[in-house]
């Protein structure tokens, strides 16, 4: 037939047009700029965080009255209030502790009455029971969070304190069993996951999948905006004379995927840079580095497995999407058109996000392998599970059999459809005009 | 060696688009299709092209059937113009010389040239939307001729222009057939068609009613046109009364008649001479096309029956 002749050069040309026009339209630009400035500004919310948490700084003099206080009072008290020291780091701390062994009572007063504390704690002996006795003097309110947290302080103190006085440490008391976890497996390439493994690798595939989700709905929008777009402007009757409907929406789907992936690759450029610019900036503005990047469970097998389901995926729909948008008149019509393709998109989505909670179900496996499922399940399976080889190459394999089914399928709804012209244009048409088209 | 339409059926739902419809149209000459809105001149063209299949019937050119054919046979300006209204004019002339298979310098220079001559090269790097819907159309001429195809199809190219611009299509079409191409174009003007075509086929209702060389399709009526004046006498009513004359024009600048067949037309001259006149202006000639139309078509049928509304320019 003549409409199969060569894809190319012709469907580059297209490509290219496509790319150009979509890259250099004012939305796109627009687009692009606020989404990477979101990106951005969202890496650098850590910094902004500790930077509206860092500005008060709860200041309290402790002034210790009583002898024999543990000697390694200060290290539970700081450990308490501003919890466990990370190491090397300066960083920000809650409460600004100092301390006066020995002190004055009246000095010590005065500087809380000049403001330059926001609490005084006294620490001292009851003479019959030897136990410790705290006295708190402040203007916070009593059962508020930095009382709360002083309060415990003083209950680990209290305890410390007993114990030494029976001969003993909390640290020897509390010092935790040797317990050992293996795998069910005994294997050697088992491995025990922890719980934050679990958390950050479920937290990764759900931005994976909303990563290909947001792609397929956009920038498959796009590819049937830009049919409509041609039919609306009757440039296709021209386009129809110079190419094939295959050469066209070829074309159409690169060029617009293209357009797509630059977009995505410039905002995760910001995201990337983002966080790269985290440590610095929060040099800058805090005065010390803080804040470790998310990245667990990013390996190269996710990656690549997101790469190829990304592409195939978006191939898949996009030609349906073309399909769709060949099938009406107006640019105005393409939500409406193309609302069955954004159910059956919302559908594995949804599977896919209820998916990982249950990633070892066999109708996850299951709908893991249905084409227009598995961009998104088998990509949640191999980022939170465990896959086979075979069982994503069978996937990939299902998928590209039905993209060579849809590319066929939408070559005739297309040229079928791109000359029909009307408000709306029922299945039965459709069907009719494919059958008699080229 | 020439373009054989054979038998073309085309139905849509109930609507019969082409019924039967056979023409043939020779290599260089320069053809036109004549009908009322809605008597299939588009499906005709589209089904040529190959963008629309026929239910039954064959195309060939030069002995190939159109399905074999490769797409820079033909060139093509449809009667929805379009073109991308975001894209510089000249880099949408390229693109589209490009999927046509010529290299893009040879478009380039080309598409500067034609520019040129339409007094447009102002506006070649300006995008389409900025244009006027005249000059979108002489770009859209460009678009069709640009990859120097052997045969051109043209849905109403004259609509639309203003009279300079209708002279230097005119011009371009001329020169467009010296070049040897062959043009097949569709109009309602019966005047440019007498100035530019050889041959034409007139469709009503999807049927070829009549077709052939323009003198021929004249000439087939069997009738004559007379025109006659005579000095003081702008009525002549005597003429009604000559057997076989029948008056359909009466003017300040001379009395139109037609004599059917069987009658001698000169036989008015003799008449008019008989009663002493002075004639100031005697002319026999052949029907016009206009009236050999409005004959087989009835009048010019402005209600729309084509398939595609008309397009909204964004």
């Amino acid at each position: 037939m003549n409409g199969w002749r060569t894809l190319f050069p012709n469907a580059w040309y297209i490509a290219v047009r496509e790319y150009r026009g979509r890259v250099s339209s004012r939305s796109f630009v627009l687009g692009t700029v606020l989404l990477a400035a979101i990106a951005f500004a969202a890496t650098q919310l850590p910094v902004l965080l500790d930077f509206v948490g860092g500005t008060s700084q709860t200041r309290v003099e402790i002034l210790v009255k009583a002898s024999g206080v543990p000697s390694d009072a200060p290290k539970v008290v700081d450990g308490v209030l501003n919890g466990a020291p990370a190491a090397g780091s300066n960083s920000h701390k809650a409460f600004a502790l100092s301390w006066l062994a020995g002190g004055d009572l009246a000095s010590a007063q005065s500087a809380l009455e000049q403001g330059k504390f926001d609490a005084l704690l006294v620490i001292d002996r009851d003479p019959t029971s030897r136990d410790l006795v705290f006295t708190l003097r402040t203007d916070m309110p009593s059962d508020g969070r930095q009382t709360q947290q002083i309060a415990g302080a003083t209950q680990m103190l209290a305890i410390e304190d007993g114990l030494v006085r029976a001969g003993t440490s909390t640290a020897s008391v509390l010092a935790p069993t040797n317990l050992q976890v293996l795998p069910v497996s005994s294997s050697g390439t088992a491995t025990v996951h922890s719980v934050s493994q679990e958390i950050s690798s479920t937290l990764l595939s759900t931005g994976l999948i909303v990563l290909i989700f947001m792609a397929i709905i956009t920038y498959g929008t796009w590819v049937a905006m830009s049919v409509a777009e041609e039919k609306g402007s009757r440039v296709m009757e021209l386009m129809l004379n110079a190419t094939t409907p295959l050469q066209m929406l070829a074309g159409k789907v690169i060029g617009n995927g293209g357009a797509g992936l630059t977009q995505y690759g410039i905002i995760l450029g910001a995201v990337v840079g983002g966080l790269g610019a985290q440590g610095p900036i929060h040099q800058a503005v805090l005065g010390s580095s803080s804040t470790d990047v998310p990245f667990g469970g990013l390996n190269a097998a996710v990656l690549g497995a997101f790469a190829v389901l990304f592409v195939l995926g978006f191939l898949l729909y996009s030609l349906l999407y073309a399909a769709l948008g060949s099938l009406i008149s107006r640019q105005e019509d393409v939500q409406s058109a193309t609302s069955p393709l954004m159910m059956l998109i919302m559908i594995g989505y949804f599977l896919s996000i209820f998916g990982i909670q249950a990633i070892n179900e066999t109708w996850v496996k299951l709908f893991s392998f249905i084409p227009f499922f598995s961009p998104y399940l088998m990509l949640a399976r191999v980022s939170v599970g465990h896959v086979e080889i075979w069982e994503f190459a069978l996937a990939v394999v299902f998928l590209l059999v039905a993209i060579a089914i849809a590319l066929v399928a939408a070559a005739r709804i297309y040229s079928a459809g791109v000359l029909l012209y009307g408000q709306r244009t029922g299945l039965r048409q459709i069907l009719r005009a494919a059958r008699v088209s080229r | 060696m020439s373009l054989v339409i054979d038998s073309i059926s085309k139905e849509f739902g109930t609507v019969k688009a082409l019924d039967n419809v056979s023409l043939e149209v020779e290599p260089g000459e320069v053809f036109g299709l004549l009908g009322a809105n809605g008597a299939g001149k588009t499906t005709a063209m589209r089904i040529v092209l190959d963008i629309l299949r026929p239910d039954s019937g064959t195309i060939a050119w030069n002995g190939e059937s159109n399905r074999d054919l490769p797409r820079d046979t033909w060139g093509y300006l449809p009667e929805e113009r379009g073109l991308y209204a975001k894209m510089k004019v000249r880099e949408q002339l390229v693109f589209f010389a490009k999927l046509h298979g010529v290299r893009p310098k040879d478009a380039e220079r080309e598409a500067g040239d034609w520019l040129e001559r339409f007094r447009i090269s102002d506006y070649a790097d300006r995008r389409a939307e900025q244009l006027s819907k005249g000059n979108q159309q002489k770009v859209q001429f460009i678009a069709a001729i640009l990859h120097d195809p052997d045969v051109l199809l043209m849905d109403e190219p004259f609509s639309g222009l203003d009279p300079v611009n209708v002279a230097l299509l005119k011009e371009a079409f001329l020169e467009m057939r010296d070049r040897g191409k062959t043009l097949v174009f569709s109009t309602h003007q019966m005047e440019t068609v007498e100035e530019l075509c050889e041959s034409i086929a007139i469709l009503d209702r999807g049927r070829v009613v009549v077709g052939g060389s323009v003198r021929d399709v004249r000439r087939s009526t069997g009738r004559q046109v007379v025109r006659l004046a005579v000095q003081g006498d702008s009525e002549i009513p005597w003429l009604a009364t000559l057997d076989g004359v029948r008056v359909t024009r009466r003017g300040q600048d001379y009395t139109e008649a037609v004599v059917t067949g069987g009658h001698d037309p000169e036989a008015v001259l003799r008449a008019a001479l008989e009663r002493d006149c002075r004639v100031l202006h005697f002319e026999i000639t052949d029907p016009s096309l206009e009236e050999i139309f409005i004959e087989h078509v009835g009048q010019l049928d402005t209600s729309e029956r084509t398939l595609a509304p008309k397009a909204v320019h964004a």
